[in-house]
């Protein structure tokens, strides 16, 4: 079953960390990256996503600006919001929007439980 | 040093443990960007001029600093800074990219991975503290500085009041790859003083009755 | 679960009885404390309770008031994610007793960075907190600073004191760059930089620093051990200042440094002043010889020329024009010797000078005939005086004789021709105008004698006014002359410069003060007087203790008509004054006697009969007849030797002159 990740973070060594701990749990999932709001919404239009890693702390465009644009697009794609920013604040408004919180930086331990639950979707959502 | 908003022992105490929280989890996160163990100190709490904050970090540090700056508002505003000499910047970028990356690339994406680095640490410092004192903060983007002390805390364009500023800092070494620096933070008066009423409300629910 | 959880137990005594105070587990999700016996012990926990199951807030029970919210907020601080906990705080024991606890504690995270176990070890550091409390006071007060430091730490454990002295914000630890950066110099470090070098073989150094607060520079002594600790090593030490210390080793070795330099010029200064004093001593010597010499020497002379003055006055020249010749010639002699003697007084200073007012624009047009003469015509003279001179006071006999003295050396240093040049200009020596060294400030009529000869070098220059010294060959010339000048200067009030270079010339500069209008004007009557008689009812004492000098002045008074009574002293002349029917109209004395001066002898004289003129005969004047330098009113000088000519005019003058 192929699964295609969309990473986004303005910042490489984010998306470097990110897809390590992706590798990590699901070997066989793809990944695409973008660094950028702007550049992620392109890119969903071209390619088909499964899920997406969202940084909150972005320049142009912020992670839960894009997770809400994306969650209008896609109401069952999910959607987890990565940030250092464990504001309680920030956090409940990730999950106003349906998107998990995963804290930075990102560690297989740290991501495990959001990706095992995306797994469970994903294969729910195809059977 | 002005008595009227100095902090009290125990807003000290309160305010000192409060940035121990946060930096326990900013060091649990370097220790998890680089897979090595980090070292804290206590943090030291001083409400000083800024010319004495810069003077303070000088005097630790002769040699040209780098810092990640990142600017915070919210119920009390300020300026949080992740400062380490800047021969050591190559070295914490390295360990942070974990051998992923050549020489070349390690150059090539310095100040970036400085910039994300600085993010996660002062990020989760800051939202820690945030949270324990049941406020939330608005955090920019983080910058990459260079210089000296004075100009990381902005005291070369001498301001015209050279304003009194919480200051505190905390060191952290990374032993086996003598990487270490300190996280300091800078709030301006006004701020101080939400802060002083924040902090009453944390001892009071955490101290309680018990005094 | 059963089994760890004794084996947990089993470590926590073990921990206990090796001297760890207590130890404590806090479930921080079943929100439970579980302590060791000791723990238990020092809180004053009931046994019977057990010591596991217990409410957290067991905690704090015996904590002392005072550091209770502290604990508090340090305990909140671990439960809501903080890693690490080291608290010193008081606990009271059940006896009452307060006690001194560190405790040192660690949070347990699970795999979500959640706390779920707070656990730590309580340890007794009563003793320990009274020893740093006596080590801070010792330091303090002893002015010491300590330091401790790991050889490869980039970070050295320093105390309070020791930030202090440093000038350094108070820290428990300061990176080993920042305390090297108060080093004033480089080399020794005063913490070993990191891996760079072997350890240090001695910690004993002293150390300039600049302060970091004040910028203050200080001396610092460093002193300590070094312990070898695996590979590496750790040093433990102190840091004092010592720049009081420093200082006065500095001033002591400064003072030792310029000890010799000062003692040498003090050497110096003493050599110049003996050197000086020994001058003025040989000068003052020779002056008194040649004083008492010429005194002797001129009684001789006045008898000498006294006694050819009066047989050439009686011999018929016609007879034996030979005899006269020889006569005139042995007259001439005795003048000469008279002029040495009166040139060995000048230089004595003893020489009775007569100061007049000098117009001194005249006085050098009178020599210019003088000058012509003695000077050849391969020299060209040239005399300039400014125009509106002053007016000086002295001598001015003495002084043509300076100026011829000088005009004559000058001829004598320009063999070859040359010219010669004497300018006479007013000058003003003092702060508004020129500072003229070894002048003193006033204003002075500067008279200069420049010649273009041989010139002289800086030793000759210096001897010049030594008396006998003389450039010139043996038998061409006294060597009187400038010694003389010398002496007449310094007896004027005046002061006087030689500036010559080899090969270029001489210029002799002679300042005589300016003199204020009111002093009598000399006429310069410098030709030889008539003589005019005297009347025989003009009587005239003669008092000389040299039988011969008596002798002959009384047969020219005589001779010239005076009548003429004489004394051998000045008791012998005062018996006979008091015996004397007719009064004395003059008492020509000697200055010097034995036993009664003609000082003394005129003034009792006086007393006896107050209108007696007075005119002294000496061979030198000593101050007994001058006030500064000259004759008192009414008394009157005549220098021996004398002529027939110059007594009779002096005589007559003196009796004639209106009282």
């Amino acid at each position: 079953m192929p699964v295609t990740v969309l990473i986004v973070d303005d910042s490489k060594l984010a998306r470097i960390v990110a897809a390590k701990a992706l590798a990590a749990l699901q070997p066989d999932w793809s990944k695409i990256e973008a660094g950028g709001g702007a550049q992620a919404l392109e890119l969903v239009d071209r390619t088909p996503v499964d899920l997406a890693l969202i940084d909150y702390n972005m320049t142009e465009m912020d992670g839960l600006e894009l997770a809400g644009d994306l969650r209008s697009r896609f109401p069952d794609m999910p959607i987890a919001i990565i940030t250092a920013n464990i504001q309680d604040e920030i956090v409940a408004r990730a999950r106003e929007i349906g998107a998990a919180f995963v804290a930075k930086p990102v560690t297989p331990e740290g991501l495990e439980g959001f990706l095992s639950g995306a797994a469970l979707r994903l294969r729910a959502a195809r059977s | 040093m002005a008595d009227g908003v100095a902090l009290g022992d125990l807003e000290r105490d309160a305010l000192t443990e409060i940035v121990n929280i946060g930096v326990s989890r900013a060091a649990s996160n370097l220790r998890k960007m680089i897979g090595d163990h980090v070292i804290l100190s206590v943090p030291s709490i001083d409400v000083v001029s800024q010319r004495r904050a810069a003077r303070l970090i000088t005097e630790r540090e002769a040699a040209d600093l780098i810092a990640v700056r990142q600017d915070f508002t919210g119920p009390f505003s300020g300026r949080a800074l992740l400062i380490f000499p800047e021969a050591n910047s190559l070295e914490l970028v390295r360990a942070v990219t974990q051998g992923e990356l050549s020489a070349d690339e390690v150059i090539e994406i310095e100040r970036e991975a400085l910039v994300e680095t600085g993010n996660v640490i002062l990020n989760s410092c800051l939202a820690t503290m945030a949270n324990l004192l049941r406020s939330s903060l608005s955090m920019t983007i983080p910058e990459v500085m260079r210089g000296s002390g004075a100009t990381l805390f902005g005291v070369e364009d001498a301001s015209p009041s050279d304003g009194l500023v919480l200051f505190l800092y905390i060191d952290f070494a990374v032993r086996r790859l003598d990487i270490r620096g300190y996280i300091a933070m800078i709030m301006d008066l006004p701020a101080l003083e939400t802060l002083r009423a924040l902090l009453g409300d944390f001892i009071a629910r955490v101290v309680g009755d018990d005094g | 679960m059963a089994d760890a959880t004794a084996e947990a137990d089993r470590l926590l005594a073990m921990l206990a009885a090796a001297g760890a105070s207590g130890t404590w587990d806090w479930e921080i999700a079943a929100d439970r404390l579980r302590v060791d016996r000791r723990f238990a012990e020092l809180y004053g926990f009931d046994p019977a309770e057990g010591l596991s199951d217990l409410p957290t807030a067991r905690f704090f029970a015996a904590i002392h008031p005072d550091d209770r919210a502290r604990m508090r907020i340090a305990v909140a601080a671990i439960l809501a994610g903080a890693e690490l906990f080291s608290k010193e705080f008081r606990i009271v024991t059940p006896a009452g007793t307060t006690l001194w606890m560190h405790a040192r504690g660690q949070s347990h995270l699970d795999a979500h960075d959640e706390p779920v176990r707070f656990t730590g070890l309580l340890v007794d550091v009563t003793e320990r907190k009274r020893a740093e409390e006596r080590l801070r006071i010792a330091q303090s007060a002893g002015g010491v600073g300590s330091f401790e430091y790991s050889d490869g730490f980039a970070t050295a454990t320093v105390s309070e004191e020791f930030c202090r002295l440093l000038g350094l914000h108070p820290a428990q630890a300061l990176p080993v760059r920042t305390i090297n950066g108060v080093l004033a110099d480089g080399g020794v470090p005063l913490i070993p930089e990191p891996s760079r070098e072997p350890p240090p073989e001695t910690l004993d150094h002293v150390f300039r620093v600049r302060r970091a607060d004040d910028g203050d520079e200080r001396w610092i002594a460093r002193r300590g051990e070094i312990l070898p600790e695996g590979s590496g090593y750790r040093l433990v030490g102190v840091i004092y200042d010592v720049t009081q210390a420093k200082e006065q080793e500095a001033r002591l070795r400064e003072l030792n440094e310029t000890l010799e330099m000062r003692v040498a010029s003090a050497v110096a200064e003493r050599q110049e002043a003996e050197d000086a004093l020994r001058q003025a001593q040989k000068m003052e010597a020779v002056g008194q010889l040649t004083g008492g010499i010429a005194h002797d020497f001129n009684n001789l002379l006045t008898i000498i020329i006294g006694n050819i003055d009066t047989v050439l006055r009686r011999f018929d020249s016609a007879a034996d024009p030979r005899a006269r010749r020889s006569l005139e010639n042995a007259l001439k002699g005795a003048e000469r010797a008279a002029s040495l003697t009166q040139r060995l007084l000048a230089f004595s200073r003893r020489q009775p000078l007569d100061p007049k007012r000098i117009d001194l624009d005249r006085l050098l047009s009178g020599m210019s005939d003088l000058l012509t003469r003695s000077i050849p015509e391969a020299i060209a003279i040239q005399l300039a005086p400014a125009a509106d001179l002053w007016s000086i006071e002295a001598d001015p006999h003495q002084l043509e004789n300076v100026i011829l003295n000088l005009a004559v050396n000058a001829r004598d240093a320009m063999p070859d021709g040359g010219s010669l040049t004497i300018t006479a200009r007013n000058v003003t020596a003092g702060p508004d105008a020129e500072r003229i060294a070894g002048v003193p400030d006033g204003a002075y009529v500067l008279i200069q004698v420049t010649d273009t000869g041989i010139g002289m070098t800086a030793d000759t220059i210096a001897k010049v006014f030594d008396p006998f010294f003389t450039t010139k060959e043996v038998g061409k010339g006294t060597g009187l002359g400038l010694s003389m000048v010398y002496g007449f200067v310094k007896q004027s009030g005046g002061h006087i410069e030689i500036d010559s270079t080899p090969g270029k010339g001489t210029c002799v500069s002679i300042f005589l003060q300016r003199q204020h209008p009111g002093a009598p004007e000399g006429n310069e009557d410098i030709e030889t007087p008539a003589a005019r008689p005297g009347k025989l009812s003009e009587t005239i004492l003669v008092v000389e203790d040299d039988d011969d000098v008596r002798a002959y002045t009384v047969s020219i008074l005589r001779e010239l008509g005076y009548r003429a009574v004489e004394a051998h002293d000045g008791a012998t002349a005062l018996r006979l004054l008091e015996r004397q029917e007719t009064p004395i109209a003059l008492l020509l004395t000697d200055v010097v006697m034995p036993q009664m001066s003609g000082q003394e002898l005129a003034n009792r004289v006086r007393t006896m009969q107050g209108d007696i003129r007075v005119l002294y005969t000496s061979g030198y004047t000593r101050e007994a007849i001058m006030r500064d330098g000259r004759l008192e009113p009414g008394v009157d000088l005549i220098s021996k030797p004398f002529t027939y000519h110059m007594l009779a005019a002096k005589v007559r003058d003196l009796l004639d002159r209106a009282q």
